[in-house]
């Protein structure tokens, strides 16, 4: 199964990398088998690691599980369909019940009816949920690592300690300063409210070259990190290309480089 | 000198293709036949390595795992060798490994088993433990400070956490002595420090893709976050510290070529432009 | 409407107020529910939503394939991917020792197997592209138009060449040497005088020999032109500055936008 898996991870890799000469067929059966297999994957993660423990798990718990009661028949009744997603005696999952999950049941059923259009508008319910949740937690995360943090840490000493005026490598006066002066000055650019005329732009221009370089600087990581992607690939299939995967990488990239290049001279063929 | 400016005016139009093709020789060649250049550790990447070694006995460590195939290479030699750092320094530290992506949870447990089973033969439950993925992003981080038992109620495998021997005494964040966090973007490191290692001053450092190093860099200034390796120079960085040499050592020589080659197309690029407008203004003056 | 659109804000206004007060009361049930609960339940729908993604998904590619629109061919990758992951994820476990749950995980099972040699390279093959990409937009479209984009440009090479091992390779001297010849060229430039740009550049060189002669032409001296050091000062202080006055803005703007959704005013979410 492994050597099967090699040689489908290759000609998977191979296919998306042949996007680089031009769109072919390769390219588009990958990108789509892609698009499903990781909505498939993702649907059944998400299902036995949130859904059938935390949810199923807490309305069901085997703890409480009964054969007379009332709840547990309906428990039952899904156990005869989906034994795997129902066990009998309950869902062991050290949780208790609790009926209250009935609502993000509700909310979640809702979501699903919502694909059926008359019903569309249901989804909103479980959005808003997670809209108003998600804005409570950033409102304050926000606003004390990223905002009240980091002003405290501009607040820094530029005379008066025993630091050298200027290190290199280490904390110094002028290091401190241009910290300073750069966090104001960037902050002032984004200050829109007045108009950047006379002396204002002049400080909203330091601001703006400490931005640049701040810019140049991403841009010089963005650099970094995507030729590390492609080195991980590459080393991937440099590992399939040995004896132990059949010289899965070579033979692959012939037969595209064969394939594609005969389609190339049959369409210059055509146009001629 | 004309023939020269003529090259290069005609290289600034060649096919992107080629240019395609030159990238990936320059980063294919130096993976064959590596130089094995010599690594620096700077100071980022020194600061975590202190502060792991500086870690009291049986400290209790917190590892998430936030990446997944796609940034495999930039964060997974730095998880591999944070493993590696604190199972070898013999002191007697627990690691206690969560993902706040799914992908997270396959890369730890490859970690896992590369470094603690295969490397240390370490016992699962009594060294590490795998308490595993959580959907939720900054709603898990919150439930790991507040009540993390209700949060993981099993573990990864499914055993009950109570059953654990190494869970004892963890009920919330606090409970930790050092948060590391390898992250490839949100939910990550950002989320940790927000809402874990800010409000509860329990020490992080965090390594991270080299996009992300600069939206982390105010935190890592401003002491909430106690050094940062940063993308793969930073995981070769470590791998040089802590004498272990792994995948990102070996991307580095093509990592230094490639980058030199992009730099040299940045200059071609600009000389073929500042050649046309020199032509062009000459022209509009005539 | 009510159902519609009164509810959904209703919902969030409540759950965001109740989630920005769970850090400031310390009530003991309220915190509770705030902390746990109410967190487990964004975990829950949030995997609801992905559920509900991949269903639209099906329901989509599904309708191409019925009505033979453009690529519908390509469709049925798309579908018989998802019906794999599907498959994998609920009907056949592959390994009869681990149990359904932790089958998603665990070793030797389809899912994992698909995770391995499907999943894995497409996703990390899709993002390895980029290395293309960025290197040809580089070489076509990254000019120095103007003072800032100089900077940004000078801070992204510094950046690029100084992280690298190659890059304690180059002198500092080779650096002040390459800043004389830039230097001549800006002279060049401002007085269009050949006479002045060599005489500057010969200074320059004679200058910058001499210097070396006498320090005996230390690789990392002048510490300010040996690009390790040079990068290491330019990340972490005028980047950061830049970084710091971006996360900032980031930082109020995010707060107050999380603001308008829980008190009602910003409504994107139900479509207006």
């Amino acid at each position: 199964m492994d050597i099967i898996g090699a040689w489908i991870a290759v000609f998977l890799t191979l296919a998306i990398f042949s996007f680089l000469y031009k769109d072919n067929p390769f390219y588009k059966i990958a990108e789509h088998l892609f698009v499903g297999v990781s909505a498939g994957y993702w649907m059944s993660f998400n299902f036995w690691t949130q859904i059938q423990p935390n949810l199923l798990g807490r309305l069901w718990p085997s703890k409480h599980y009964s054969d007379s009661s009332l709840w547990y028949s309906i428990y039952d009744m899904f156990g005869y369909v989906a034994s795997s997603i129902f066990p009998s005696g309950g869902i062991d999952k050290g949780h208790d019940m609790h009926l209250i999950y009935l609502f993000p049941l509700l909310l979640g059923a809702m979501m699903l009816i919502s694909l059926y259009k008359p019903f569309s508008w249901m989804a909103r319910w479980g959005i808003a949920y997670t809209v108003g949740m998600a804005a409570g937690l950033r409102a304050y995360g926000v606003l004390n690592s990223n905002v009240i943090g980091q002003v405290k840490n501009t607040i820094i000493p530029i005379v008066g300690t025993d630091l050298p005026f200027f290190s290199l490598t280490g904390d110094s006066y002028f290091n401190n300063f241009v910290i300073l002066i750069g966090t104001v000055t960037g902050l002032l650019y984004f200050y829109f409210s007045k108009e950047q005329t006379g002396h204002f732009s002049k400080v909203t221009k330091v601001g703006i070259y400490f931005l640049m370089i701040s810019f140049g600087a991403s841009f010089g990581f963005a650099v970094m990190g995507r030729i590390s992607l492609l080195i991980g690939r590459l080393l991937d299939l440099i590992k399939y290309s040995g004896s132990e995967f059949h010289h899965a990488s070579i033979w692959v990239l012939m037969a595209m480089v064969l394939l594609l290049g005969y389609s190339a001279y049959q369409e210059k063929e055509n146009n001629g | 000198m004309n023939y020269l400016i003529e090259l290069i005016l005609k290289m600034a139009k060649v096919d992107r293709r080629w240019i395609f093709l030159t990238i990936g020789l320059v980063v294919l060649i130096p993976l064959l036949y590596p130089l094995a250049l010599p690594i620096r550790p700077g100071k980022d990447s020194q600061q975590v390595y202190d502060f792991v070694e500086a870690l009291e006995d049986s400290s209790k460590v917190l590892l998430s795992c936030e990446y997944g195939p796609s940034t495999k290479p930039e964060i997974h030699p730095m998880v591999t060798s944070l493993l590696h750092h604190l199972f070898s320094l013999k002191k007697g530290h627990k690691v206690y490994v969560v993902c706040l992506w799914p992908d997270g949870q396959f890369m730890a447990e490859e970690a896992l088993d590369e470094v603690a089973v295969e490397r240390f033969g370490l016992t699962y439950g009594e060294d590490y433990v795998m308490l595993g993925f959580r959907p939720g992003a900054e709603a898990v981080v919150k439930g790991i400070v507040s009540d993390l038992r209700k949060l993981y109620t099993i573990d990864a495998k499914g055993t009950k956490i109570e059953d654990i021997p190494m869970m004892e005494g963890i009920n919330r964040f606090e409970d930790f002595d050092f948060l590391f966090s390898g992250s490839a973007g949100y939910p990550g490191t950002t989320e940790w420090v927000q809402f874990a290692a800010d409000p509860t001053d329990v020490p992080m450092s965090t390594g991270t893709t080299s996009i992300q190093v600069n939206e982390m860099m105010p935190y890592v200034l401003g002491g909430q976050i106690k050094g940062i390796l940063a993308g793969m120079p930073g995981a070769a960085e470590y791998e040089e510290l802590i004498g272990v040499k792994g995948i990102a050592t070996s991307g580095m020589d093509a990592q230094s070529i490639a980058h030199f080659v992009i730099v040299l197309f940045i200059v071609l690029g600009n000389l073929g432009y500042f050649i046309e407008r020199k032509r062009s203004k000459r022209h509009q003056g005539s | 409407m009510l159902w519609k659109r009164q509810i959904p804000i209703i919902i969030v206004s409540l759950i965001g107020f109740a989630t920005l007060l769970g850090w400031f009361i310390d009530q003991p049930t309220f915190k509770s529910f705030v902390d746990d609960d109410a967190t487990q339940w964004f975990d829950i729908l949030a995997a609801f939503a992905i559920f509900l993604g991949g269903l639209n998904l099906l329901k989509l590619q599904t309708q191409k394939v019925l009505t033979k629109q453009k690529g519908w061919q390509y469709s049925i990758f798309a579908i018989a991917g998802l019906l794999f992951a599907i498959v994998a994820g609920f009907f056949i476990k592959g390994n009869p020792d681990v149990a359904w749950g932790t089958h998603v995980t665990a070793k030797g099972t389809l899912f994992k197997w698909m995770f391995n040699y499907m999943v894995s390279p497409m996703q990390a093959t899709m993002f390895a592209l980029l290395a293309f990409y960025v290197a040809s937009a580089s070489y076509r479209a990254f000019r120095i138009r103007n003072f800032e984009a100089t900077l940004l440009l000078s801070s992204g090479i510094i950046i690029m060449i100084g992280r690298v091992p190659l890059g304690s390779y180059i002198s500092s001297w080779f650096i002040l040497y390459l800043l004389v010849l830039i230097g001549g060229i800006v002279v060049n430039s401002f007085f269009k005088n050949k006479q002045y740009t060599a005489i500057f550049v010969c200074v320059g060189i004679i200058l910058v020999t001499s210097a070396g002669s006498m320090m005996g032409w230390p690789l990392d001296q002048p510490a300010v032109f040996y690009l390790p050091y040079l990068q290491e000062w330019i990340y972490r202080y005028p980047n950061s500055a830049g970084s710091r006055s971006i996360m900032i803005g980031i930082g109020l703007g995010i707060f107050g936008t999380s603001i308008r959704y829980i008190l009602g005013i910003e409504r994107s979410y139900i479509g207006e």
